[in-house]
């Protein structure tokens, strides 16, 4: 396992290139950015995300799929910030999660209802919900956390 | 993990896993924004987030489920829930 401080060092420059551009780097732009080969970045990325279970690659690649609570793979959650849609969201869960990672900015996500189809918004700013429509929305874990939880691909 | 319009919306959806109703597997949007929204959260972008912060996160998630009453298997992780 990787030391700490790289492990540390390879998790910022993934979420802050999700939260820049709305894409997770390659690990091998990850390794020529903290000057170590491509086969080292390989090995760090998949210590990394062993280390941040939440997350997965692609199966059978070493592509990021998800690095919550944003996804490089697009969900139905769609982030918007300053009117860009650029983003997407783990899950609906998460997508609750990531005005944290835009300090001061209205956080909009939207998604089609499951059921109908209807549009399900919330927007956030610093944490605090300030748009909800319909006013009647809920969250739903529909397998529970833990071993039993399922593949998280299939969420 | 899903939002929808409404509980009678995620009854509806052709994937709903009636275990969940028996979970008890539905969540207020305002307790889902304290379970998503504690400290730890708060310092994604931090250098040190992985190695200062990550590991506060199962404490906290399970505080705050407590506060919301969320406390069987299904939400604490228990293995063998549904």
């Amino acid at each position: 396992m990787a030391d700490a401080r790289q492990l540390d060092q390879m998790f910022t420059r993934i979420m802050q290139g999700l939260v820049d551009t709305g894409r997770a780097p390659h690990y091998a732009e990850l390794a020529r950015a903290m000057v170590l080969g491509p086969a080292e970045g390989r090995q760090l990325l998949l210590d990394l995300m062993q280390a941040y279970p939440i997350g997965w690659l692609h199966p059978e690649t070493d592509y990021i799929a998800s690095f919550p609570p944003l996804n490089n793979l697009p969900t139905q959650y769609r982030v918007s910030v300053r009117g860009a849609q650029t983003w997407f969201a783990q899950c609906g869960f998460e997508a609750t999660s990531v005005t944290w990672l835009f300090p001061g900015e209205t956080v909009r996500v939207q998604a089609p209802c499951l059921d109908c189809g209807e549009p399900v918004v919330i927007e956030m700013r610093d944490g605090r919900l300030v748009t909800v429509e319909p006013a009647s929305i809920v969250g739903h874990l529909n397998w529970g956390f833990g071993p039993s939880r399922g593949k998280p691909p299939f969420l | 993990m899903n939002l929808f319009r409404s509980e009678e919306h995620a009854r509806r959806w052709t994937q709903f896993n009636p275990a969940s109703e028996e979970g008890l597997g539905f969540i207020r949007l305002e307790d889902l924004v304290a379970f998503f929204g504690t400290e730890s959260r708060r310092h994604m972008l931090d250098a040190d987030y992985l190695s200062a912060w990550y590991p506060k996160r199962a404490a906290e998630r399970r505080a705050v489920l407590e506060r919301a009453g969320k406390t069987t298997p299904f939400w604490m992780g228990t293995p063998g829930t549904p």
